[in-house]
């Protein structure tokens, strides 16, 4: 028993149990540091398929985002089609000018109609002859193929009231001289419900594949994870805490979205770059109505931390489902 | 700094791997427990170590009552506790520093202070000079050294081994038992489970003997070793 009591005397005097419950910040640091550096070092280690899942998850990040920017352009295309609610109405060819300006005269009477514009076909064929670039193609005509039209601005409708366009368009088209009614607004209503349908198919397929690359990185990190699970033992025998053992892993999962994050913009850049002689070429030919823009320095940096932040999250998971194990209950 | 009161283990209903187990080891005592296979040595020490909760009684080491610590106060209590293997659980894609420096990265230590303090463990068990190599390199007893140096690295309290000379020769067994020793020496507390018997008893220090999970016999010595 006295032997015990020497024993105690000496154990204050030499083995000094470290007492440190918190870590400071300069441990913290230090830990994180690591964690940096050794998750850099296991992705490095295997390049192979390393490379491969950052194709996967760089692909599952482009397609919604380019998908999405094409939208974007589209809907800028759309939003050049100014406020076009004039109804453009084509006689039957043949109909003489009389009974086109008679017409016209008529259709300035009805209550509906603020103004109306007569374009004959002589007009009509001068205009084509500059703008489309089938003079040519039109001098090799011995006749004019072109109607006589009708421009017509609908009152506007005012508010609690219906639009009076859609009933002229109708009305229009029951008169046995006119040929075709044209409505741009109506085009341009069904165009936006198409983009509109579009837009919610990007957002949906962003989801989708957003959800595809976390299992991505999740199935990674837990195949890492229990390619490690000797190491993990060592570590948790040691007195490592789940927080300590996790902390690597949550970096690989933050590696891979950040690169996946960067080679999909990368990716978007060589797309861009591609598409843009024949692009500029086409605007060009409609007088450079419409142009075309690739992503924002704003819009690249928000990619780049949402997928940076979307691997985090994945290996988040991954981790605290598969690490905790090695602890008694 | 080690107490079992009246500790069973049941693993399942036909199997108590240990029954009704009191026995104390006072700070800085160093002992043994030996049995022949399945006696309950290896339960013992994951019942030290926090691999495992007593099914009843109490287990108290460095003051912490195991069957009382929550789960998140575990890894805690662990580092109080240096833990060697028979096969030594190196990590074999890091080097020996970075094996021996892998506590002291957990328990939060400047780099400064893991240098010096690794340089030191490693000195105590004769391998100074060979950190920068892989743990391959070595030989199975340098490598059972280096599971040493690691376990002593944070000067833990109790230090506890489950086999550490079951995978060498008589020669290495003695020197390594006789670095455990030196520990004792400095004020460790250290538990061995070893059936190597003629050693133990070379060893001349206390010895619990177990057979099917009960405690026969405490040998304790006469006159304490210098």
């Amino acid at each position: 028993m006295n032997r015990r009591v020497v024993s105690k005397t000496e154990v204050v005097a030499d083995a000094k149990p470290p007492k440190k419950s918190r870590l400071s910040l300069r441990a913290w640091r230090e830990q994180h540091l690591y964690s940096f550096f050794s998750s850099l070092g296991r992705l490095s280690a295997r390049p192979w398929a390393t490379t491969l899942t950052l194709a996967v998850l760089s692909l599952a990040l482009a397609f919604p985002l380019l998908f999405w920017l094409l939208l974007d352009n589209a809907r800028g295309l759309s939003g050049t089609v100014e406020d076009a609610r004039s109804i453009s109405v084509f006689l039957k060819v043949g109909t003489d000018m009389p009974a086109v300006n008679a017409m016209a005269e008529k259709l300035r009477h009805h209550p509906d109609v603020t103004s109306v514009v007569v374009k004959s076909p002589e007009q009509g064929l001068e205009e084509f002859r500059a703008h489309s670039g089938f003079a040519d193609a039109l001098n090799v005509l011995h006749y004019n193929p072109l109607p006589a039209l009708l421009i017509v601005d609908p009152r506007a409708a005012s508010a609690g009231d219906v639009d009076p366009a859609p009933a002229l368009v109708e009305e229009f088209g029951r008169d046995p001289a006119v040929d075709q009614v044209q409505y741009d607004a109506q085009w341009k209503q069904r165009l936006n419900a198409i983009l509109q349908l579009a837009q919610r198919g990007a957002a949906v397929l962003a989801v989708l594949l957003g959800l595809a690359a976390l299992l991505v990185i999740g199935n990674t990190v837990r195949l890492d994870i229990q390619g490690r699970a000797d190491e993990i033992a060592v570590m948790q025998l040691l007195g490592a805490d789940n927080g300590f053992v996790r902390r690597p892993f949550l970096y690989i999962g933050f590696w891979y979205g950040a690169l996946a994050g960067v080679l999909s913009l990368i990716l978007i850049g060589f797309v861009e770059w591609a598409l843009a002689a024949p692009l500029t070429a086409l605007a060009s030919s409609y007088d450079h109505r419409f142009g075309v823009h690739g992503l924002s320095i704003a819009q690249m940096g928000i990619v780049f931390v949402a997928s940076a932040v979307l691997g985090w999250l994945g290996a988040w998971i991954a981790a605290s489902r598969h690490i905790a194990l090695g602890q008694p209950t | 700094m080690i107490r079992f009161e009246h500790v069973s283990k049941r693993y399942s209903a036909h199997h108590d791997a240990l029954v009704e187990l009191n026995f104390e080891l006072g700070a800085g005592e160093m002992a043994f427990i030996t049995g022949h296979s399945g006696a309950g040595k290896s339960t013992l020490l994951k019942l030290v170590a926090l691999l495992e909760r007593p099914t009843r009684g109490k287990v108290v080491v460095n003051g912490h009552d195991h069957g009382k610590l929550r789960r998140g106060r575990i890894p805690q209590a662990r580092r109080g506790i240096g833990m060697v293997f028979q096969d030594h659980r190196l990590l074999m894609d890091r080097s020996v520093f970075d094996n021996v420096a892998l506590p002291l990265l957990i328990a939060g230590t400047s780099r400064e202070e893991t240098a010096k303090r690794v340089r030191a463990s490693l000195d105590k068990v004769g391998l100074l000079g060979r950190e920068a190599e892989p743990p391959v390199n070595l030989s199975t007893g340098e490598q059972q050294r280096v599971g040493i140096a690691r376990a002593i690295v944070v000067k833990p309290p109790v230090l506890i081994a489950d086999e550490p000379t079951g995978n060498l020769d008589p020669q290495l067994s003695a020197e390594i038992m006789a670095l455990f020793g030196e520990f004792q020496q400095v004020g460790t507390t250290v538990l061995i489970a070893s059936h190597d018997l003629p050693l133990v008893k070379r060893m001349g220090k206390r010895v619990l003997v177990l057979d099917h999970g009960k405690l026969i016999d405490d040998f304790k010595p006469t006159s304490r070793p210098a």
